[in-house]
């Protein structure tokens, strides 16, 4: 009701001032905006001046920005909105005088709405704006008003008013496990935190949602799969316990893959709903470093906004490193695209000797493909060595070929199609020898690289380690740059794991805002290795316990176990391995767990809590064990390694 | 082009009304069975109802939005029904994106922010 001019402001807009062609938001839309601005307040009072609006995003944005700018309060409203005419009637019971700006009575109205959303992330009206800070729609006005800001904002001219000096109390790169989690933490305390989360598609072009690594390429997809290698190993095994059943079974990759995949989608939903719950803001846009303070937000559309943050959190991740050499990018792919692949990778040479190529090969021939293992040195590096070959030896045991010290040098096509065939020619480490072979797909599992090098840290001057690309932290995650900080994969000489990280990234908003001080704790973290023989493992190896406290201080005791449950199918005796290290000199404190076995993650975390309440040897053996389950071997460990006793099982 | 509102009572009602709309995208709100004076039996079904007809209009363009009456209490809280059992639905108010994993239950429709984020957003 009534025209649009309110309280001796003149609020439509005029003709428009010429634009300088930078879309970008420093000096340039500045100068426009008082341009245009000038040009507004020159306009007859209470004329109505329809303006000639390019189509432009950036125009109206402009406009927007500059109503904001020059008015102490600016409400955008509408003459239908009851809670837009509350809200002005609040400001006049304050004396206070306000500009508004009518949305249904201006001309492109729509538009401006739109480009109103995108800026503030408001949906309806009135959106109020005081000394150009956003206030919101009416009831937060009302609380604003209620808690005295409104009118310390009009006092101090916004300038005391801390909120105001930056965009966001925190904002964090990277929308893993680690950032999702300190992003929800902070939120908590009410602080106003912005998630940037962006997936650069692979060389393939694979891409996925919210929640990094572990969600979409890794650990949960990586589970299921293996899950679902291991149905068919039981299966197998149920004919022996009585079941019947005629087919011969066989196993369909697509099926399997829609089923995770929608799995993992409704975890990326789950996110997305979470942290609009949470009142996080997140843009699926690629944040980089462009000065103090200052990020620069790319979306997959080249559009580019800037934000300032109080503090940082730097928690991007990793990547799969290739190979370098001809081939690599074109014709292989990596864990980014195995588990999203619309056909079934058939025939498949994985390189590389981790636990990613050893549990991705371990799934692979668990659902009936053949697979071949090229690996240059020795397998699993920073694992327990005795641990990792046994690991191998089963494997091979059951149909997984390896081809040990030898690296691709070429990989070639062959043929296109899905899978299609490729030939890889490998030369081996000492050089004197070149082996070619044929695959449906070649999977590169090398290791993998942080991203950091592109994320412009040294525009901010955040150090990192050149070589590996990760970043030194303070045992308090920050950074050399008092006001960034770092979690996740990223650090430098921390555990590559997504519970470490959920962990490191709550204790530190914890810590930034919630005044307490407990340090993340990355001593005897119990970690798993889902290869189909699955190993579960706490504290030391046992070279590096030799390596640190000497041979004569330390005592192994070890075992063979045959789970009752692979006794009936004939399934393997004397592959399952139970072994702890303990320290003489510290009442045979254990510092070490080591368990090959079914459902080693289930066994090694009950295990990891007694650990860190000191557990020793005799403690173990003073606890009794659950029958018949695989864990009770370590409750009755009586061979030590040093005696040499044989430690073979014949049943139970 | 704008979008098109399709009643359906019952899950057959209901797979037909999405079949009928193969190959635009399907947006459906589950609700309890409303009375002769119009109003559900369901309290959260109630206050949903106006919340995301609010936010119809940032649906994407060609869009179908299906308004789904499950049936009476008593129907419902059986835990064989077919809602239940095919759509997989734990509750009601459901508002969902039809052949994805997006969906809002219960309290979350009642979010006008997440209803939008439910409409506009991949």
């Amino acid at each position: 009701m009534g025209s649009s001019v309110r309280k001796g402001k003149a609020v439509l807009p005029a003709e428009e001032a010429a634009r300088p062609s930078s879309p970008r938001r420093e000096q340039p839309q500045r100068a426009a905006a008082e341009d245009y601005h000038h040009a507004a307040q020159n306009a007859n009072n209470g004329q109505a001046i329809t303006a000639s609006c390019k189509n432009k995003d950036t125009d109206l944005q402009f406009k927007i920005q500059a109503y904001i700018d020059k008015n102490t309060v600016m409400i955008f409203s509408n003459t239908a909105c009851s809670l837009s005419a509350k809200v002005k009637e609040l400001f006049k019971s304050m004396s206070v005088p306000y500009c508004s700006l009518e949305l249904d009575k201006t001309e492109d109205g729509q538009k401006l709405q739109d480009a109103l959303y995108e800026l503030t992330m408001e949906t309806s009206v009135p959106i109020v704006f005081v000394q150009q800070k956003q206030i919101g729609d009416y009831d937060k006005i009302l609380k604003a008003h209620k808690e005295g800001k409104i009118q310390k904002l009009l006092e101090t001219k916004g300038h005391d008013y801390m909120q105001d000096s930056y965009d966001y109390d925190l904002i964090v790169i990277g929308g893993g496990s680690g950032g999702l989690a300190a992003s929800k933490e902070a939120a908590k305390y009410g602080k106003k935190v912005m998630v940037l989360d962006y997936v650069t598609p692979t060389p393939q072009g694979t891409r996925w949602g919210l929640g990094g690594t572990c969600v979409n390429v890794g650990c949960i997809p990586k589970k299921l799969m293996h899950q679902a290698a291991l149905l068919g190993q039981a299966l197998q095994d149920s004919r022996k316990f009585g079941w019947q059943f005629e087919e011969k079974v066989k196993h369909s990759w697509e099926t399997m893959t829609e089923a995770v995949q929608n799995y993992i989608g409704s975890l990326n939903w789950g996110y997305r709903v979470s942290l609009r719950e949470k009142e996080v803001t997140y843009e699926n846009a690629y944040g980089e470093f462009v000065g103090p303070h200052t990020i620069k937000a790319t979306n997959n559309k080249g559009k580019e906004k800037f934000y300032t943050a109080e503090k940082f959190l730097i928690a991007t991740g990793e990547r799969p490193r290739y190979l370098g050499v001809p081939g690599d990018k074109e014709y292989c792919i990596s864990s980014d695209d195995l588990f999203s692949l619309p056909y079934c990778p058939g025939k498949t040479l994985v390189v590389g000797a981790s636990y990613v190529a050893l549990e991705c090969a371990g799934f692979l021939a668990g659902l009936g493909l053949d697979v071949t293992v090229m690996v240059r040195s020795i397998l699993l590096r920073g694992f327990d060595q005795e641990m990792a070959n046994k690991i191998g030896e089963h494997m091979e045991e059951h149909g997984v070929k390896f081809i040990k010290q030898f690296v691709p040098t070429k990989i070639e096509q062959l043929e296109e199609g899905t899978p299609g065939k490729l030939k890889v020619i490998a030369q081996s480490t000492d050089g004197r020898e070149i082996t070619e072979g044929e695959y449906n797909t070649v999977l590169l599992a090398v290791g993998r690289d942080t991203c950091t090098r592109t994320i412009g840290l040294d525009k901010v001057g955040v150090k990192i380690n050149e070589r590996s690309g990760k970043i030194p932290v303070s045992d308090e995650e920050q950074t050399n740059v008092p006001y960034i900080y770092a979690i996740g994969d990223v650090l430098e000489g921390k555990l590559e794991l997504t519970p470490v990280a959920i962990q490191a990234g709550r204790l530190l908003a914890r810590r930034l805002y919630a005044g307490t001080t407990l340090k993340c704790d990355y001593v005897n973290v119990p970690t798993t290795v889902f290869t189909p023989l699955e190993y579960g493992a706490c504290g030391f190896s046992e070279e590096t316990a030799l390596e640190k406290f000497g041979e004569e201080n330390i005592e192994v005791y070890h075992s063979y176990f045959w789970p009752l449950e692979w006794t009936v199918p004939s399934r393997d005796n004397n592959k399952c391995y139970a072994k702890i290290i303990c320290n003489i000199q510290d009442n045979e404190r254990v510092i070490g767990f080591h368990v090959l076995g079914p459902n080693a993650g289930e066994v090694t975390q009950g295990f990891s809590a007694a650990i860190k309440c000191g557990l020793t040897k005799a403690q173990l053996d003073n606890t009794i064990g659950i029958h018949p389950v695989c864990a009770e071997i370590f409750t009755t460990l009586s061979e030590t390694k040093r005696s040499g006793g044989n430690v073979l099982q014949s049943g139970c | 082009m704008g979008w098109e509102e399709k009643a359906a009572r019952s899950y057959g009602g209901f797979v037909q009304a999405a079949q009928q709309s193969r190959g635009r995208p399907v947006f459906a709100l589950f609700c309890g069975d409303k009375d002769a004076q119009g109003r559900s039996w369901c309290p959260d079904c109630v206050t949903a109802e106006p919340v995301v007809r609010s936010e119809l209009n940032s649906l994407p363009d060609g869009s179908v939005f299906i308004y789904c009456q499950v049936g009476d209490r008593a129907y419902w809280k059986d835990p064989n029904n077919e809602f239940r059992k095919n759509l997989k639905l734990t509750g009601v108010p459901t508002l969902l994106k039809y052949g994805t994993p997006q969906k809002l239950v219960e309290e979350e429709c009642l979010n006008r922010e997440l209803v939008h984020m439910l409409f506009t957003e991949d």
